[in-house]
């Protein structure tokens, strides 16, 4: 305050003065706060639920206002093993865009949002047990899409990225608009679809924009291909270091005390007599961001949207909500083109539910036996 | 105390019989003997997991092997040869057998073992010489049918000849 | 709030009858059989009720067809696909009914086998997990040693599952039979399966262990089995005390353990109808094949 006084003053006495040198602006040493780089959240970070009055409301006007959610956007139904609501008018996206760029191995495309529901094994034709989790996406739909130009990132990009890449917004999991508010409501209101719960971003090259109302379904990835998801681990709170960094601990009797479960040691003395960053010391375990890249999708079921994929570390506990994405592993990347910009439902019949990779065992096969040498 | 010592013989009983040999009584036996009942040594179930010092079962009929185990003293492991320093199936190991260092495979684990694989209720070993032969000329246990796999692998990769193990047993589970 | 509710309607559930049925246990309580006849009774008086239309011991019988009970864990869909596949599995390959204590022969293809393919009988001592998961552990001595395999039920690579002996334990799992003398779990490889008569109820062999001396792998002592005859020979009274000390005799009253534990009656009926039929026509099936391949291969009496 003081400071900005005596520059205020500084500046009053010499904007009379003929020379330009004496002119004094903020130094660059306390220019900091001036530039530091501000959090903007993007546009759809708004406020999703309405605070609830329902007091007031008439048992009479409670079913008009059903009424006129299921006139608008249809009634509610099980569509691909998802509570959502039959909304069949107001999606208007669902051809293929005549004018579609084709695919190359630089392309970024759309990625999915799913809820992990479990795990279990499937064999290989050599009778390999791989465990598997199952991702269902749960009712996609694209929201916007906000080409390069517009898109303002949170972190504004280096010049070799400016303007690269666009932004797909896309939601999941329809829900009552009756629970949520009106700014919220407002964000699907040019594209069509019923209010979401659920909503994520991903970064797109232009090619691979999606209009507004397309559903995005499992057959977005192909099985054999690999993904990467993305989800929140497990909160598990603060622990100490045995649990969280799995150290040993020290032993249980042979004179030790109290120190059963600590960590001992953290640094060293003399030169090094600090606490080194990055130590490994008890904290808050869980709960965060986590990728798990280059997971193998083994089998798609097409009826209830659901993908097998490699492994039981998909970050999240079981019905939480991850993201898919293409991998970004360079030695895992699609050879020929995946579907692009996405895989339009054509509704044929003839397809199989179930789409198995060449090396998984199909249980509807038969046992597997191997040739006598 | 040659009352005591009988009594906590029968105590024991088929696990004692580790200890009958040292009824034949030089003083200093029967101490260690009073001793050892209290606390069953020496009859402690066999280490899962074998490593340095853990006891084994020899499973062949070499002479060397029939005579340690019939005296109840059986071959400990004095190293494994792998990277890990525990032994899994089909593995190496070092052992000291009366009084002697001799090599062995294990062809049977206690250990946990992978679905489909047999797991034995003693930790089984054939004893070899350094070309990989077998001492005895009979296996009169089951082994394991990954061994085929495994020694054929290892013999590739060692050097040694380790599928004459194979030859001599008498059933595969 | 929610769960005192729970907690009394759980409580009056079972003074009436017993709602929640253990998932794991094949045998069924004596509480659920001293049930079951007044309620007999009861249907005999009143009005004749629709009779269910999944048999009752359907749960014995296909236990891993019951999720795990474990809220965090369950997804209906995931399950619903989980069945879809072990009904799959089920029409290739016979998996017929067995429990603790029956005894199995179990042939898989064996990539490191001569003939690749092997064959291992032995008493099935323990049985886990649900759905695609669930897996057996079978126990045999053979040339005097003790070994075990684990099997999975649903694994593609096992070609056959045949029943030599079908039976019950009075025990839940018998690893006791590890400690146990070996003659108790030796059973001869060319058993020959002996058949039940349809209709009878699956007996219930009450054989009694006898254990080695200690020292044990277990503290069996602590386990409260009824198939073990000489337990008491072996332990002294600080391990009589002990093993008192850690009794959790009020568990049985501990009525949120047991929820915790199970899946609820209405669900399992549930789950059991929308698998019913597909089983029903499978067990069918296999029962006319059977009689067909017993017809054609009359049994010389020599």
């Amino acid at each position: 305050m003081l400071r900005t006084v005596i520059c205020d003053l500084a500046r009053l006495r010499l904007s009379g003065s003929a020379s330009p040198a004496a002119v004094l602006i903020t130094q660059v040493r306390e220019k900091g706060h001036l530039s530091r780089p501000r959090l903007r959240n993007p546009y759809w970070f708004i406020r999703q639920q309405r605070t609830r009055t329902d007091d007031l409301v008439t048992g009479e006007n409670r079913t008009f206002i059903k009424e006129v959610v299921h006139d608008t956007y249809g009634v509610p139904a099980l569509i691909k093993g998802t509570q959502t609501y039959e909304q069949k008018q107001l999606i208007k996206t669902t051809e293929a865009p005549t004018d579609a760029e084709p695919w190359t191995p630089a392309v970024r495309r759309c990625g999915l949002i799913a809820r992990k529901i479990g795990q279990y094994p499937l064999w290989l034709k050599n009778g390999e047990r791989v465990r598997t989790t199952l991702l269902q996406v749960v009712d996609n739909h694209v929201i916007k899409y906000i080409p390069p130009e517009e898109y303002r990132p949170t972190q504004r990009p280096n010049v070799h990225h400016l303007n690269k890449y666009g932004c797909v917004l896309v939601g999941a999991e329809c829900t009552n608009p009756a629970l949520l508010t009106k700014e919220y409501c407002g964000l699907f209101r040019d594209s069509g679809v019923m209010p979401k719960k659920n909503l994520a971003r991903f970064i797109v090259s232009p090619q691979a924009a999606l209009a507004a109302g397309t559903p995005l379904n499992v057959g977005h990835f192909r099985v054999g291909e690999f993904v990467d998801v993305r989800g929140k681990t497990v909160d598990h709170g603060f622990q100490g270091v045995v649990k969280r960094h799995g150290f040993k601990g020290m032993p249980a009797s042979h004179g030790v005390t109290k120190t059963h479960r600590r960590a001992g040691n953290i640094g060293g003395g003399g030169e090094k007599g600090r606490v080194w960053p990055g130590t490994k010391m008890p904290g808050h375990m869980g709960n965060r961001w986590r990728i798990i890249k280059g997971l193998r999708i083994w089998r798609i079921n097409t009826k209830y949207n659901v993908m097998w994929v490699q492994g039981s570390a998909v970050p999240g506990s079981t019905n939480g909500l991850v993201y898919i994405y293409d991998t970004i592993l360079p030695l895992r990347k699609p050879k020929d083109a995946p579907p692009f910009p996405t895989l339009y439902d054509n509704a044929d019949a003839n397809e199989p539910d179930d789409i198995w990779y060449d090396q998984v065992h199909s249980f509807k096969e038969e046992s597997i036996s191997y040739k006598p040498e | 105390m040659s009352q005591i010592l009988l009594r906590n013989i029968k105590r024991v009983g088929n696990a004692g019989a580790l200890l009958t040999h040292s009824s034949v009584a030089s003083p200093l036996t029967v101490a260690a003997a009073v001793g050892i009942s209290h606390q069953q040594l020496h009859t402690t179930p066999a280490c899962c997991e074998i490593r340095k010092l853990a006891r084994l079962r020899v499973v062949d009929n070499s002479d060397l092997g029939k005579r340690a185990m019939a005296e109840g003293r059986p071959p400990r492991c004095i190293h494994v040869y792998n990277k890990r320093g525990v032994g899994l199936i089909g593995d190496k190991v070092l052992v000291a057998i009366k009084g002697q260092m001799k090599k062995g495979i294990l062809v049977g684990l206690k250990q946990k073992q992978r679905l489909k694989q047999p797991q034995f209720d003693s930790n089984n070993l054939v004893l070899i010489d350094d070309n990989g032969s077998p001492l005895g000329t009979r296996i009169h246990v089951p082994i394991p049918t990954v061994l085929r796999t495994i020694l054929k692998e290892k013999t590739l990769a060692k050097g040694a000849d380790y599928t004459k193990v194979l030859a001599i047993a008498s059933r595969y589970v | 709030m929610n769960v005192n509710a729970r907690v009394l309607s759980n409580r009056l559930a079972q003074q009436c009858s017993l709602k929640r049925i253990v998932t794991f246990s094949t045998k069924p309580t004596q509480q659920a059989a001293a049930v079951a006849v007044p309620q007999q009774k009861d249907a005999a008086n009143s009005a004749p009720v629709r009779k269910p239309i999944v048999p009752a011991h359907y749960r014995f019988v296909y236990p891993e067809f019951l999720p795990d009970p474990k809220v965090e864990w369950r997804n209906t869909v995931r399950e619903k696909l989980e069945r879809l596949d072990m009904l799959d599995r089920r029409r290739q390959i016979e998996l017929p009914e067995f429990y603790v204590g029956s005894i199995l022969a179990v042939t898989s293809s064996d990539p490191h086998a001569a003939g690749k393919i092997s064959r291992f009988v032995g008493i099935c001592i323990h049985r886990e997990r649900c759905g695609l998961r669930a897996r057996f552990i079978l126990r045999n001595v053979i040339d005097h040693q003790g070994i075990e395999v684990v099997y999975e039920l649903y694994d593609p690579t096992i070609q056959k599952v045949e029943v030599l002996r079908l039976e019950k334990r009075v025990d839940d799992s018998l690893f006791y039979l590890r400690d146990a003398l070996p003659e108790f779990s030796t059973f001869d490889e060319q058993m020959e399966p002996e058949t039940l008569e349809e209709g009878t109820p699956v007996p219930i062999n009450d054989i009694k262990v006898v254990l080695r001396p200690r020292p044990w792998l277990e503290r069996w002592e602590r386990q409260n089995l009824l198939g073990v005859a000489n337990i008491d020979q072996y332990i002294k009274d600080k391990h009589r005390k002990s093993a008192e000390k850690v009794q959790k005799p009020w568990e049985k009253y501990d009525m949120m353990k047991h929820y915790r534990a199970t899946i609820p009656e209405e669900e399992q009926k549930e789950i059991f109808a929308e698998v019913h039929t597909e089983l029903h026509t499978l067990e069918l099936q296999r029962k006319r094949n059977k009689r067909k391949r017993s017809f054609v291969k009359p049994k010389q009496l020599a």
